[in-house]
């Protein structure tokens, strides 16, 4: 469940209707390399972000897209197609006709190539903190006509995660390894999904060895095996087939107290690498591991 | 002096670098052993050794496991790896009668990674540990059976040349194929690149099993024909001219020295540069003979990947650099002497 | 080339109609040749007669058509080591390896003598010994072959191919590259070494005053056939070498110097 109607004004249910707010266009969008004006309410929304598509159909801008990229796989009734976000062809692009383009990354020349065609573009960059999450809901909103919707959005998912924080145990000193990849790539709390684990009071083994490597240190496998993480999250379930199965078959971790208890969490690759609404029920899935971890060491 | 005394004279030389060669590769064990994020220390180790496996007090289990586990198995495997890319080396050389050829000449590289690339792209994703290494080995195979086929039928296969014209041959339409596939499946790109560049990280007692039959068998068989690689030496027409049969020794040899490389390339990856370095370095303290530098080459193979599998766990620990990342920086100024020394000799 | 069917001669070699086709030429063509047991018969030819094809092909190295018999026995029928046992081949360029010793580039000699697995036994080395002795390299044994000169060079080479103990000799432009010492003390050797081995020698040679001293029979080779064949009295005639070489020759036979082949000026016109 990731969208809950909330505030009043907001309508129930998952599908929202398009919002009937009084025009409040043009607009000032703050987006990654600036500020972007945006003309009139837009109707053909290309996203090229997975996250940016999770966002505009949780404000209820669904009806205003008309293309995703090919990784945008969430939700499943968003129109994909076989648009790029990592090589984005700019006249495939134009080739939608569209009013707003919304991407993450900008390999080349999109942003300027786009405004050489007069489209205008909304780049939102992979988010560093979960303030800045929050931030591009909002200017989403306010570049949709959803202003409200988003504001709303972003209230639900503040008091969530703010649950989830106060109930988890910051004593409890859990530790985990959080594994991007089958050759040991971690993230360290600097990163955006590791300062979620860090909310929720659980200790990353990759800290104390990740410094100065950009966030996204290489572990090795003794060094994993000294460590003796209470927790380990797979983010690579998707990419590289692993499992508590294939993990217990790795030489050696058959003896780490995790695998043998089997709080191995397998967590979808796809939620764990965006940030968008969806980064709450990741939140639910590492905290419900982590209280059950806590349990299961005690 | 001729005669016996001579013969006494060469194999004390040889005598003297085998010993040197068994030092090394005790030494390049016990370090491989020693070191590692973990700090066991040098006497605990011993005594593990010792003991066969059992933790003796004063370590802990955990250190144990990491050292029955971990590095046992991966100093093993670097061990064979080394033995079989340097022997491999040594005897393409021979057979080929070219002081720059590497194992990777028939097409091996160029399959094995398009084995890998097809095993990350179609293979059940959650098997990946077992199906990349054997698809290698498989590609690896193929590959050098291709360009064997090839240089044989249509290229008049009566000459070297025409050998390693269809092996280059071989090498571009492969990996030709392999880079059409990275694309149209841009995921396995980060996977098939780590893989590429050489890595013993995820190493277990499952990739000796898999190594070493293969490994065994093919350093059995090239050593056993070491002294027919000499005859060699003096070409094809000569050495027919002494008895030998050329092409079936050129064809034992090409198929012992693909499935040494082949089991290599499965468990471990591309690394290049060692069935280079290591014959060139064995010859300037051993002369030419194949009775000593095949032997010496396995030996000294053994302790050189060793040592550099240690400094690749050991610099930016407890990350790894690519093992084939430390054998180019050591093999490109190499190579570049080698020919520079041929160049002055031609 | 007839021999007489005396009693007591072995003829060590019988060719009978040997071609050989390279590519789509034919290098050699019906080349019908008789060389008797302990003799040295010299092939002789302009460049480009085919003298190397036709060795090659009496060593079993090139396919060919007609038939070679060693002593009777149809070449084909033995196997590559006794043949080689049999066939002791010296090339004119040889290839010399990399970081081998004198004594090692002997001991290849001794391969076919020497079954798949094994290694040399103290007989084979002695016979490496005595025949760089024999070929007065004893003090080279360890030495590197690139640092021998060009004559020391040659006789590595043939002490590689007494080392085989092979009861004929092929030996293929033996001269080239050495000074005159260098070439007569060759030749020198190889009749010390036909005599007292009683080796059955086949040479090519393209200096026609050493090769009238020292073989005892004569085949000039043109264009891959055999034109000419015999003593050298009579196959070394100046209008004999006239013909086929186009070169102008007097040949002397000086009592005190001997006997040798004189340039006279300028190509045949």
């Amino acid at each position: 469940m990731w969208f809950h109607g909330g505030s009043d004004d907001a309508p129930a249910g998952n599908v929202a209707s398009p919002s009937s707010e009084p025009s409040s266009f043009p607009v000032a969008v703050e987006g990654t390399s600036g500020q972007v004006t945006i003309a009139e309410r837009p109707q053909r929304i290309v996203s090229l972000s997975p996250t940016a598509t999770e966002d505009l159909f949780a404000i209820g801008a669904g009806e205003q897209v008309i293309a995703v990229d090919d990784q945008s796989n969430f939700p499943p009734e968003a129109p994909a197609t076989e648009l790029s976000g990592f090589e984005p062809n700019v006249e495939a692009i134009a080739g939608f006709e569209p009013d707003l383009v919304v991407f993450a990354t900008d390999p080349g020349d999109l942003g300027s190539s786009l405004e050489g065609l007069g489209i205008t573009s909304l780049q939102l960059d992979a988010a560093p903190t979960l303030a800045v999450a929050y931030e591009q809901i909002e200017q989403l909103g306010l570049a949709t006509g959803h202003a409200d919707q988003a504001r709303a959005l972003v209230d639900d998912m503040r008091s969530e995660i703010e649950g989830l924080v106060d109930s988890a145990d910051p004593a409890s000193g859990t530790s985990f390894y959080y594994e991007l990849d089958d050759t040991f790539y971690s993230v360290t709390s600097k990163t955006f999904i590791g300062q979620l684990f860090e909310l929720l009071g659980l200790e990353n083994i990759a800290d104390e060895v990740g410094r100065g490597s950009g966030g996204y240190p290489q572990l090795s496998a003794e060094y994993i095996l000294a460590s003796d993480p209470d927790l380990i999250f797979l983010a690579d379930t998707k990419c590289c087939g692993q499992s508590l199965e294939t993990v217990s078959q790795r030489p050696g971790w058959h003896e780490l107290s995790a695998v043998t208890r089997g709080d191995v969490v397998p967590l979808d690759d796809d939620v764990a690498s965006r940030w968008g609404p969806r980064i709450v029920d990741l939140m639910k899935q590492i905290s419900e591991a982590a209280d059950s971890a806590g349990a299961n060491a005690a | 002096m001729s005669g016996p005394e001579a013969a006494d004279r060469r194999a004390s030389a040889g005598t003297s670098a085998t010993v040197i060669g068994v030092a090394l590769l005790v030494v390049a064990v016990l370090v491989g052993l020693l070191v590692g994020p973990v700090r066991i220390g040098a006497a605990n180790v011993l005594r593990w050794l010792f003991s066969f496996g059992d933790a003796p007090p004063g370590m802990s289990e955990q250190q144990a496991l990491i050292l029955a586990d971990l590095r046992l198995p991966r100093v093993i495997v670097a061990g064979l790896v080394g033995a079989s890319l340097a022997a491999s080396g040594a005897a393409y050389q021979a057979v080929f009668r070219n002081p720059l050829a590497d194992p990777y000449l028939l097409g091996a590289a160029a399959g094995a990674g398009l084995g890998a690339t097809i095993a990350v792209a179609y293979g059940p994703s959650g098997a990946l540990e077992l199906t990349v290494p054997v698809a290698a080995f498989v590609g690896a195979l193929v590959g050098v059976g291709l360009a064997y086929g090839l240089g044989r039928s249509t290229l008049g296969g009566r000459s070297t040349t025409s050998l390693v014209l269809a092996g280059v041959a071989v090498a571009s339409f492969l990996t030709a194929v392999q880079t059409f596939l990275q694309q149209q499946r841009s995921e396995t790109l980060r996977q098939v690149y780590t893989w590429i560049l050489g890595r013993l990280g995820t190493t277990g007692w499952d990739d000796v099993r898999l190594a070493l039959p293969s490994v065994v068998l093919a350093l059995a068989t090239m050593w056993a024909v070491r002294r027919l690689l000499d005859v060699i030496e003096v070409g094809d027409v000569e050495a027919q001219s002494l008895g030998l049969n050329v092409a079936r020794l050129r064809l034992v040899v090409v198929i012992a020295a693909s499935l040494a490389t082949a089991a290599a390339v499965a468990v471990a990856g591309l690394i290049g540069f060692v069935g280079l370095i290591i014959p060139h370095t064995v010859r300037l303290m051993v002369g030419g003979s194949y009775r000593s530098v095949l032997p010496l080459s396995v030996l000294f193979g053994a302790s050189f990947l060793i040592f550099v599998d240690t400094l690749a766990r050991t610099v930016v620990a407890p990350a790894e650099i690519p093992i084939g990342v430390i054998t180019a920086f050591i093999g490109a100024p190499f190579f570049i002497a080698v020919l520079r020394r041929n160049r002055r000799a031609a | 080339m007839k021999l007489d069917d005396r009693a007591g001669v072995v003829t060590a070699l019988e060719v009978r109609d040997l071609s050989v086709e390279l590519g789509r030429r034919r290098i050699v063509s019906g080349v019908r040749m008789d060389v008797e047991e302990g003799g040295w018969v010299c092939v002789i030819g302009p460049n480009g007669a085919g003298k190397t094809t036709l060795l090659h092909a009496i060593a079993g190295l090139l396919p060919r058509s007609g038939s070679v018999r060693l002593w009777g026995r149809p070449i084909g029928e033995l196997g590559r080591r006794e043949r080689a046992r049999t066939i002791a081949l010296v090339p004119q360029l040889p290839v010399i390896p990399e970081g081998f010793t004198v004594e090692q580039y002997a001991l290849l000699g001794r391969t076919p003598h020497l079954g798949l697995l094994a290694s040399e036994g103290p007989r084979d080395l002695e016979a490496v010994a005595s025949a760089l002795e024999r070929l007065d390299l004893g003090w080279a044994a360890t030495r590197r072959l690139d640092t021998l000169s060009g004559g020391e060079l040659r006789r590595a080479v043939i002490a590689r191919a007494i080392a085989q103990e092979a009861s004929l000799l092929l030996l293929d432009e033996p001269t080239t590259g050495l000074d005159i010492a260098q070439q007569l003390r060759v030749l020198e050797l190889v009749e010390e070494l036909r005599t007292a081995d009683g080796l059955t020698v086949i040479s090519t040679m393209h200096d026609l005053t050493l090769a009238g001293r020292f073989a005892h029979r004569f085949a000039l080779l043109s264009e891959g056939r055999v034109v000419s064949e015999g003593t050298r009295a009579e196959v070394l005639l100046p209008h004999v070498i006239a013909e086929h070489y186009g070169a102008r020759v007097g040949v002397i036979d000086d009592g005190t110097l001997g006997w040798a082949v004189v340039p006279l000026s300028g190509p045949e016109r």
